[in-house]
């Protein structure tokens, strides 16, 4: 119990220095009505060229809250990669080395902080848009279902993040391979079109894959939800977040016994 | 006193990629990984196109072509002139002093002080999207180089006015990267997705258009009016970003900080 209590501090005290700029994160919230808008012009027209209300199934005003979701979980999620590489690029790893408590679970700690209040901003101007443009959400007793999926979404977006992190142990540059990770999620995760409208053979290789609980999974639980796709989700992420973090603590014990800190 | 300002240039620019160089290990990572980032970004649209075929007129060739432009521009922009997108901070930081202290223009040295390795990338990117959408004959690349050029000038003549914001707001970072996520965001569309009002707006306040669907119609088939749109443009935005910078330049505090630039 102890040991959690100082995590959930470090969780608390981000959450205060997050909303310690108001304005500021509002501003940096605010990216999200942006894109929908875009997304939106673009589904009404797709829409009305294939002369359907429903695209496998998925009306455009529930198309708009998928991306809605989607892109709340892209723009809250934590982005540690870069923090974590700096600190293990000039050494200042070692000022959080000796501390009373574990590197990761320290970042973990941090980094939920923040994605909580910077996703539920960007959900809540995300969220005022679609109403505005599409109409209301859909069940709310689909919602917890889909904020558990979005949890776990984070869990393992913190897990892939730090990994490309800690590459700085043995890589110069880490900033491409967090391009290109985020690129694979906008993909596979269907950031912009649900995997339900892609090519089976790439919806079936989605599956195989972890990107698509990152994203899919949530999204499309917020606007069908469904106690079988629920299981399916969490079952997924489960299975991901096993794997993803028994890969991350190896690396990191791994690192640390490469790491040479010259002076102070 | 703009033929002295060339060579100036050039030796800015050639001791910045030397400092990039430095590490090629880095170089290289960043140059082919924002090449590989765009090409797994443009997969959405190979995948949008392949389930609708066209959407109001475009199809997947002409945004390969909005994407050369686009991409192209952008990484020419901040590969060149990289602190364009970093000038709000160094004007809140009371970094502009270093600058102000030398017998050089002001604007011109700090953009140019700056490249951002990953923007040759992008530029590289933008040529191959080019090539890709297969209308790579002589006049067609003569006018996709001369429709980059227009666009650079208006990316970086917009992210100077979004930075020179900082001279009366201070901190402004927030904003200032609201209005590059804008103008990206909107010139990777078809611009035939908006409506008037909207098409206004991406024409002035955020001028996406001439980054991506004017210097792309451009590069298609040449027109006077095109042409003149793209050099109108981007005298404008460089001339009023220059302006508005001066203005800013005269609230400028500095603060009396020790600093080097390296």
């Amino acid at each position: 119990m102890k040991h959690i209590g100082k995590y959930w501090a470090i969780f608390k005290t981000q959450i205060l220095n997050t909303l310690a700029y108001p304005a500021e994160l509002a501003w940096r919230s605010l990216s999200i009505i942006l894109f929908l808008w875009v997304f939106a012009n673009l589904w009404r027209v797709a829409y009305r060229a294939e002369g359907s209300g429903l695209l496998n199934g998925i009306a455009l005003k529930d198309m708009l809250w998928y991306l809605m979701l989607a892109e709340t979980i892209e723009l809250g999620k934590p982005r540690l990669a870069r923090v974590m590489a700096d600190a293990v690029k000039d050494g200042s790893v070692a000022y959080l080395l000796n501390k009373p408590y574990h590197f990761l679970l320290y970042h973990l700690s941090a980094g939920m902080g923040e994605s909580l209040i910077r996703g539920s901003m960007t959900a809540l101007f995300g969220g005022t848009i679609v109403w505005l443009m599409m109409g209301p959400p859909p069940d709310p007793r689909g919602w917890p279902l889909a904020a558990a999926g979005v949890l776990g979404a984070w869990l393992l977006h913190f897990c892939v993040n730090a990994l490309i992190g800690l590459a700085a142990f043995i890589s110069e540059e880490v900033a491409p391979y967090e391009w290109i990770y985020q690129k694979l999620v906008f993909i596979l995760g269907g950031l912009f079109i649900p995997l339900d409208l892609y090519p089976l053979w790439l919806q079936n290789l989605s599956h195989y894959l972890p990107f698509a609980y990152m994203l899919y999974g949530p999204a499309r639980l917020f606007i069908a939800p469904d106690i079988g796709l629920f299981l399916n989700v969490i079952g997924g992420q489960i299975f991901w977040l096993t794997t993803l973090g028994t890969l991350l603590f190896l690396s990191y014990n791994r690192g640390v016994r490469r790491l040479a800190i010259n002076g102070g | 006193m703009i033929k002295r300002q060339i060579p100036f240039l050039f030796a800015l620019w050639k001791a910045n990629l030397q400092a990039a160089m430095e590490y090629r290990g880095a170089f290289l990572t960043q140059v082919l990984g924002m090449m590989l980032n765009n090409a797994v970004y443009f997969v959405f649209w190979i995948l949008f196109f392949d389930r609708f075929k066209q959407i109001n007129g475009w199809n997947l060739n002409d945004m390969f072509l909005l994407f050369g432009i686009a991409a192209g521009s952008f990484g020419l922009g901040v590969f060149l002139f990289g602190n364009a997108i970093f000038l709000g901070e160094i004007i809140a930081k009371g970094r502009l002093d270093y600058y102000l202290s030398l017998p050089r223009p002001v604007l011109l040295h700090a953009l140019a002080s700056r490249s951002v390795t990953s923007g040759l990338g992008d530029f590289t990117y933008g040529i191959i999207s080019f090539m890709l959408a297969g209308q790579i004959g002589w006049d067609n690349t003569a006018r996709f180089f001369l429709g980059l050029v227009s666009a650079t000038a208006v990316f970086v003549g917009f992210m100077i006015l979004a930075q020179s914001l900082a001279f009366w707001l201070g901190n402004s970072s927030a904003l200032a990267q609201l209005a590059l996520n804008a103008i990206i965001t909107f010139a990777l569309y078809p611009i035939s997705l908006f409506d008037n009002t909207a098409k206004f707006l991406l024409f002035t306040l955020v001028p996406a258009a001439f980054m991506g669907a004017i210097p792309a119609g451009f590069v298609r088939s040449f027109s006077w009016s095109a042409l003149a749109q793209l050099t109108l443009a981007a005298i404008v935005f460089l001339g009023l970003a220059t302006l508005v910078f001066q203005r800013g330049l005269r609230r400028y505090e500095s603060g009396s900080a020790i600093q080097t630039e390296i």
